[in-house]
């Protein structure tokens, strides 16, 4: 494995970016509002920029691990703090970036408890910056565990519609998956017998028996599987989704949910190829169920909110799909997925989020023909629902299309079940739209303002990006390959 | 002149026997709270007399910091008595049921 | 891809093609939002620019004797690549410049229908987008990136037929339009991963050589075919999955206009003509095919027979003629099916856009209401009309003529004559309710007065003509096309002699072609046209028989039934409830039973405090005991 030492430690700086808002934020007084949201904007803003220059300054004919940066924590249990960043990691820091940087101006209205909310969501995005980019063991847990904390305050405090049965079954769940990663790691930190949580050292050959690897890829999977949503573990998911304020969504589903499968696919099957290739036909069969149930369970949905959450089940679903295949090309839809999904989702919950905080109301049957008096608004609801449903030369096509050839390849009837699901998903995504937004305006929404350029700023970006990588997705898989395939070849 | 450590160590017996049954039979939280402090007082004993045995200076030290202990110890025990009996009009421990 | 480009600067015209209206779209949709002049202007201009690429190709590859291929990586992963770039052979120079030119044609038409519209720039911005879609579409050299725009034009589609989003039958039927072909995509996206997995690529070139019969067995490529065609089905509105078509009316006429010529649904037949000779490897699957294109032909003609809308009856008119294509690719006749493809692409237009100009007058899309109103005062299109009618229904010298009786021929050379039957009763039947509509609205029935048409759209305004002028073009194009039968044939087949495909019947045929025609059109004059005459049609007599024809024979209602029944109420409904009271409420009591039982426990935990300590220090004090004695 090829590691590049970076000569400045970009992504300690791009950490940093988070860590020093959070302290900037906490040190101003809570009264100016303004002033919070103007730093929060300019330290999310700052890790867009880095993790945009991070992503484009990877070097694709390289590969390997790159900006590496290695120092020694607690030498006596060999606890490193090692960033590096690959493949499968620089697309992930990307989406966040994006994400972030969003979701910081989707909430720009808040009025409640302003200080103490960016500071939570500040929290909440270090965590996730840190998993992505770091390459121990320890450190994964403990920024996994960084980034779930925050959650519960975030959704107790300034959600709606059950918010505290959704925060305490959000870390309920969430808790129960990390207490099954804990004594995974420590139990492959000690059989390993290097005694080092260095994820790279570890992955040595020879380190574990297969049977070892068995055994913590599948508490691992089911771990960190409850928060990517792998079915029957994603009932959390919808109502976290529907509880939680819209910035907060945007962040939960459109990143939160990815650590869950990076976490499988860095921990996993990194550490465990032999677990992973053994346990893929368990994981094919629950991802299949997941897609074709997500999409009939949000069918029948009443709640907006309830909608996009079940999408979601279905659309990480097609992540999960993907891992299965144990293929180069299932690996790049994968996390081409990921990235997609991400922004997609940011884009709906942005989209409902400004809906529901002009209408005060998520029941479908309340709404309808909000595209007269919001045309903006709406548009970009549309267009989040169309890349749902996978319209080409948008992001998630391409992601879904490679899966559905690699999963054909591997599994031919789940690969056709996820392919018909795609019906079903047009369906259920048109309806959304078409009661929504269209149909005869009604009375009581007639008065309502649409989007203004300053609020409509997060969404031009999303829509933009989304379009791009539609539009040229050998940006994403060029990257993506250089780590899937070294990966893929290296299997015993 | 000495006092030997098997002296010690049975008045320390003898306190800690006593502070045991003081807690286990005085239906007073007062008194309770007494008990306690004297089985502290026995460890301290049986401490102050080990460091002189062997010459250490440790366990003097730690009787330092048992009494510190025993004194917050005390202080908090004694307001929450207070506290206690204000709202129930009195001290005897089976009352503390509801106070779950 | 620059390098072969770089060699044949002309070849640029292709990339300009297909390249401007996407700018047209993104620059309508970002910048001239609120300026719908500019935005019409725009989009006509990309449009206009399309066309003459287009043209120029046209003319400078007339005659070419093989096909061009240029194309570049667009994506790799893994074990697969999808190239994109553009092919240039006989089909895709006559089908683009087909669809450049209906579409030009429309949106100069449209300026003076959507005048005044409130979403004037969205409307140009998705015309924009369809174009776009429909050119790099007939332009795909390999079946993926065909699929990428196949989808592209359905979502453009589906913005158009839902353009009144305001109505709610519109939304709806944008909604149902993109479903009932999703679910033909779908098989269609299936189709493609079963070649793709054992080919590697899907170029047009490898999947037409000859010898792709020998690279998998013959089972596997019936099934490809056969789930291919399902693409088919869905976009081109056949049999099963027809009843998208007449809801999707519910769109701005010029669009249905578009959607029903040169667009949408030929996308489906320009599919099947497309990979011709690799569906010809299968006969099995060729069978398959006759067999649909005939029941989509004779089922779409009986409705037709008593629809009262006139765009109805020109989109049920759309599956028949649609069927007749299939009919004749999959009787073999290559060179009949692509030109009927394109006669009808301009008479359909035609049509349409006549209906348009009567529905714009006269605010009502009643053939009735509209004869009443005095509809045969519109001298310009109501001739047109008429031009238009004669040639869908294949009456001597128009276009439709020429290309009905090259499939007819076709069929004649089938072993079964079933075939041919049903064709000369679908073209009795096409006769009789196209002028049955004809005849309504020139003659209505005695005694109605004619008012005036309604004031306020001053029909003989700018924005008349704007619309007048394209149907007379179309009018114009529908007269001669007929005559260019041979030089188009012989273009197609790349210049060899015509004689190999059945193109010419024999004059018994072309006899029975004409004598069928002439007599549905006698019956409707019988019917619907001489004085004195009843204005019921024979079909209407028998109520049973209208009403299943109406009803759509039932087709709406059983999908309606599945989608509520099975889809909603069986599927829907036990997952949801799965997911509420298994799985969620699973979760919930076992916490709830946590909570219980730490309740249970907590009691233990009650008071009695002395007798605790009692117990913990004679616990230690034994444990004491037992360790040191």
């Amino acid at each position: 494995m090829i590691i590049h030492y970076a000569p400045f430690p970009i992504l300690t700086t791009l950490l940093m970016c988070c860590v020093g808002g959070l302290v900037m934020i906490l040190c101003i007084p809570g009264e100016r509002k303004d002033l919070i949201r103007m730093v929060s904007a300019i330290a999310s803003g700052l890790t867009m920029v880095l993790s945009t220059w991070l992503f484009f300054a990877y070097d694709k004919t390289q590969g390997g691990f790159q900006f590496a940066e290695k120092f020694d924590w607690v030498p006596s249990m060999g606890i490193t703090y090692f960033n590096a960043v690959d493949g499968f990691s620089v697309p992930m820091l990307l989406l966040t970036g994006i994400v972030f940087f969003t979701a910081v101006l989707t909430s720009w209205e808040l009025e409640h408890r302003v200080k103490e909310f960016f500071a939570m969501v500040f929290l909440l995005v270090t965590g996730v910056f840190g998993l992505f980019m770091s390459m121990d063991l320890f450190f994964i847990f403990v920024w996994f565990d960084v980034s779930l904390f925050p959650m519960y305050l975030l959704i107790a405090v300034w959600g709606s519609t059950r918010k505290e049965y959704g925060a305490m079954k959000l870390t309920l769940y969430l808790l129960a998956g990390s207490a099954l990663i804990l004594p995974a790691i420590i139990y492959l930190v000690t059989v390993s017998g290097l005694g080092t949580f260095d994820v790279i050292a570890l992955m040595t050959e020879g380190s574990f028996t297969p049977s070892q690897q068995r055994f913590a890829f599948l508490l691992l999977y089911i771990g960190f599987g409850i928060l990517a949503g792998v079915w029957p573990f994603h009932t959390w998911s919808p109502v976290g989704h529907v509880a939680a304020p819209t910035s907060v969504s945007m962040i939960h589903a459109g990143v939160l949910m990815k650590i869950g499968a990076f976490g499988i696919l860095r921990v996993g099957m990194f550490l465990c190829p032999e677990g992973w290739q053994y346990w893929a036909h368990l994981m094919a069969v629950l991802a299949v169920t997941g897609i074709v149930y997500g999409v009939f369970v949000g069918l029948s949905q009443t709640d907006l909110k309830y909608v996009i959450g079940y999408s979601s089940v279905s659309h990480m679903g097609i992540v999960g799909l993907g891992l299965a295949t144990v293929t180069v090309d299932g690996l790049n839809g994968a996390v081409f997925q990921m990235f997609a999904h991400g922004l997609m989702t940011a884009l709906f919950f942005s989209a409902v989020g400004y809906i529901y905080d002009r209408t005060h109301t998520k029941e479908i049957a309340d709404l309808g023909g909000l595209s007269k008096t919001m045309p903006m608004a709406t548009g970009y609801f549309v267009f989040a629902a169309l890349t749902g449903i996978g319209v080409p030369c948008l992001a998630s096509f391409w992601a879904e299309l490679t899966v559905f050839i690699a999963s054909f390849q591997k599994y031919p009837l789940y690969g056709t079940l996820a392919v018909g699901a795609l019906v079903v998903s047009a369906l259920f995504m048109l309806r959304v739209v078409q009661q929504t937004c269209f149909g005869p305006g009604k009375e009581r929404w007639a008065n309502l303002s649409d989007i203004s350029p300053g609020l409509g700023i997060p969404r031009i970006i999303l829509v933009s990006v989304i379009v791009l990588f539609g539009l040229f997705p050998s940006l994403m898989f060029d990257v993506i390959q250089t780590a899937s395939i070294p990966l893929i070849h290296g299997l015993p | 002149m000495t006092v030997s450590f098997d002296h010690a160590l049975v008045l320390a017996g003898a306190l800690f026997i006593m502070g045991i049954f003081c807690v286990v039979v005085r239906r007073n939280l007062i008194m309770m709270l007494l008990g306690l402090e004297i089985m502290l007082n026995a460890a301290s004993i049986a401490l102050v007399g080990a460091a002189l045995k062997w010459h250490h200076v440790e366990g003097q030290a730690i009787a330092l910091f048992i009494m510190a202990v025993a004194a917050t110890e005390v202080s908090i025990g004694l307001a929450m008595i207070v506290g206690f009996y204000r709202r129930t009009d009195t001290v005897d421990p089976n009352a503390l049921e509801e106070f779950k | 891809m620059l390098g072969t480009l770089n060699q044949q600067p002309i070849l640029y015209a292709a990339v300009l093609a297909s390249v401007v209206p996407l700018i047209a779209f993104l620059l309508i949709m970002v910048v001239t939002r609120r300026r719908p002049r500019v935005s019409a202007g725009l989009s006509i201009v990309a449009i206009t620019i399309a066309f003459a690429c287009s043209v120029l190709l046209l003319v400078r590859y007339w005659g070419l004797a093989a096909l061009l291929q240029v194309t570049g990586t667009w994506v790799t992963t893994g074990q697969f690549t999808v190239s994109i770039g553009f092919i240039l052979d006989p089909l895709s120079l006559l089908m683009v410049t087909v669809v450049s030119g209906i579409s030009l044609l429309v949106q100069v038409y449209s300026l003076g229908y959507m005048a005044g519209d409130p979403g004037f720039s969205r409307y140009y911005a998705y015309m924009s987008l369809f174009a776009w879609a429909m050119i790099s579409l007939v332009l795909s050299p390999n079946l993926l990136q065909l699929y990428v725009f196949w989808e592209l034009v359905g979502v453009s589609s589906y913005l158009l037929i839902g353009f009144w989003y305001e109505k709610f039958s519109a939304s709806e039927a944008g909604k149902k339009a993109f479903v009932m072909t999703r679910l033909g995509d779908v098989a269609f996206l299936l189709g493609l991963l079963t070649l793709l997995i054992p080919l590697g690529n899907l170029d047009v070139l490898m999947l037409n050589s000859p010898d792709i019969g020998s690279t998998m067995p013959a089972g596997m490529l019936t099934l490809s075919a056969l789930l291919i065609f399902g693409g088919v089905v869905g976009k081109s509105a056949q049999f099963p999955l027809l009843t998208w078509l007449p809801d999707a009316m519910e769109g701005p006429t010029p669009v249905s206009a578009l959607l029903h010529s040169a667009t949408m649904v030929a996308a489906g037949v320009f599919l099947f003509a497309r990979i011709f000779p690799f569906f010809s490897q299968s006969p099995a699957a060729m069978t398959v095919f006759l067999a649909i294109g005939t029941i989509s032909m004779l089922l779409a003609a009986t409705m037709a027979m008593v629809a009262r809308d006139i765009k109805q009856v020109w989109a049920y008119s759309t599956i028949s003629q649609l069927g007749f294509m299939i009919m004749g690719l999959a009787a073999g006749g290559y060179v009949a099916g692509v030109f009927h493809l394109i006669t009808h692409a301009g008479f359909k237009a035609l049509l349409f856009l006549c209906a348009g100009v009567f529905i714009h007058v006269y605010d009502s899309n009643d053939m009735f209401e509209i004869g009443r109103q005095g509809g045969r005062r519109l001298k310009i299109p109501m001739a047109c009309m008429i031009v238009g009618a004669a040639a869908l229904s294949g009456l001597p010298p128009l276009s439709g003529f020429f290309s009905k009786e090259a499939i007819i021929g076709v069929l004649a050379t089938q072993d079964n004559r079933l075939w041919l039957g049903a064709a000369l009763v679908g073209v009795v039947l096409t006769a009789y309710y196209t002028f049955r509509l004809i005849f309504i609205m020139l003659f209505p029935s005695a005694g109605a007065p004619s008012p005036p048409p309604t004031s306020g759209h001053g029909h003989h305004g700018r924005d008349y003509w704007t619309m007048a002028t394209p149907l007379l073009i179309l009018a114009a194009v529908t007269l001669v096309l007929g005559f260019a039968q041979t030089p188009l044939t012989q273009f197609l087949l790349f210049g060899v002699d015509a004689g190999g495909d059945h193109g010419h019947g024999e004059r018994g045929l072309l006899i029975a072609a004409i004598a069928g025609a002439v007599g549905g059109v006698l019956l409707a004059w019988f019917e619907f046209g001489r004085k004195g005459s009843p204005q019921i049609g024979f079909v209407e007599r028998i109520p049973a028989l209208a009403t299943l024809f109406s009803e759509r024979w039932y087709l709406d209602r059983i999908y309606r039934w599945l989608l509520d029944r099975v889809v909603y109420g069986v599927f829907s409904r036990l997952a949801t409830w799965n997911d509420e009271r298994i799985i969620n409420d699973g979760v919930d009591a076992f916490s709830d039973r946590l909570v219980g039982s730490g309740r249970i426990l907590a009691t233990l935990h009650r008071g009695m405090i002395q007798y605790k300590l009692l117990v913990m220090f004679s616990v230690v004090a034994l444990l004491g005991l037992y360790f040191f004695f």
